[in-house]
């Protein structure tokens, strides 16, 4: 059997138990049915292609040697995401103990200009269609430092709860609701940014 | 507004505070423009983003991508078994070079520098067998004569025992 030969009628339970068991051409299939969602999640923390194709690739080696960990309490999707989200939180502090402190670095924790601002109102997406909404939101989570990126996807995009990111991110409860107000503080400012370029 | 208000405005668009306090923050937001400006920012860039992340396709072949993939799992495999292997030997071989260890302390202190406890002479003549022991830390002689003819003498140590037959002599 050709390991690329269609296995879409086969579930992901029935692939994980073949792969549990040492199939290794099962857990191409999971491979190829999650690798996107897996390296979009890697690029979305990372915003670097080389960095996010590493880091997905190196997610799949650990689910195969911790496959037999996994017991079905969450989806095989889920359960893949969470171990290429940490595996770029390792990446992130990683970097963060090589980049020397710097004034952004201080500035992510008190709120720099954000704390300042006043509210952006009126909606700057409202009336967008969603693939323009999309890319504004992308090119916007480019621009925002690691730390507040990565609070950002982990509460909006993987919908954990304040004390999951803290545990995930390994620090305070206050300090992911202080990064994550300064973000989306920061998103607003982006977004509206971003709505008046177009509109010149 | 106070940072602190700010953070609970916040936890309280994200589900995150207690009834009682959801009601506070909610007669805040009512009663105060500003907080209701805050309000209205934050929960726009919430409802903006809840959905709404750009789809990305890996940029390389299913092939390409698989096998990169396969080639590391089959080197870490690889690596690992050795490693396991010398795992198990620890958890054995420790235990036992510590306890030899503590066999050899033991022995060095209880007796430090002892020679051999006692040399052995035996000499067998007509009808008759001599057996000598020497010990050297009691500084002792002992003398087995037993009749050949009959059963050997069982030697034990340190104290010598007298078998039928034969005759212990202490000599100094």
């Amino acid at each position: 059997m050709s390991s690329h030969e269609d296995k879409s009628e086969v579930t992901d339970t029935d692939l994980v138990t073949a792969a549990q068991k040492g199939g290794m051409e099962a857990f191409e299939q999971l491979v190829a049915r999650h690798r996107d969602k897996i390296y979009a999640r890697a690029y979305g923390m990372m915003r670097h292609e080389d960095e996010a194709l590493d880091l997905s690739q190196e997610a799949w080696v650990k689910g195969w040697q911790r496959l037999a960990q996994f017991h079905g309490d969450s989806s095989f999707a889920t359960w893949m995401t969470r171990i290429v989200i940490n595996l770029c939180l390792d990446q992130l502090r990683k970097q963060k103990r090589q980049r020397a402190e710097s004034i952004e670095a201080l500035e992510e924790e008190s709120g720099g200009v954000e704390r300042y601002m006043p509210a952006v109102n009126p909606n700057p997406t409202a009336h967008l269609e969603r693939t323009e909404l999309r890319g504004r939101i992308d090119r916007a989570l480019g621009q925002l430092s690691a730390e507040h990126r990565t609070v950002l996807v982990l509460h909006e995009f993987e919908e954990l709860e304040y004390k999951e990111i803290a545990k995930k991110m390994g620090c305070s409860i206050g300090t992911v609701m202080s990064r994550l107000f300064y973000a989306r503080r920061r998103m607003a400012s982006l977004l509206a940014g971003l709505k008046r370029e177009k509109t010149e | 507004m106070n940072q602190n208000l700010e953070f609970k405005l916040q936890a309280w668009l994200d589900g995150e505070l207690s009834g009682s306090e959801a009601q506070a923050i909610e007669r805040e937001v009512a009663a105060d423009a500003d907080v209701a400006r805050l309000a209205a920012e934050l929960r726009t860039v919430k409802s903006a983003m809840a959905g709404n992340e750009t789809a990305r396709v890996v940029p390389e072949t299913r092939e390409f991508y698989w096998s990169k993939i396969q080639r590391q799992i089959e080197r870490e495999s690889a690596q690992p078994a050795p490693a396991r292997r010398m795992a198990v030997w620890r958890h054995w071989l420790s235990p036992l070079a510590g306890l030899a260890g503590l066999a050899c302390i033991l022995i060095l202190a209880i007796k430090p520098g002892t020679p051999a406890t006692f040399d052995e002479i035996s000499s067998t003549g007509e009808g008759m067998e001599a057996v000598t022991f020497h010990d050297q830390s009691a500084g002792m002689t002992v003398v087995w004569l037993a009749d050949s003819e009959r059963e050997q003498p069982q030697i034990q140590s340190p104290a010598p025992k007298t078998e039928e037959g034969g005759s212990g002599v202490e000599v100094e």
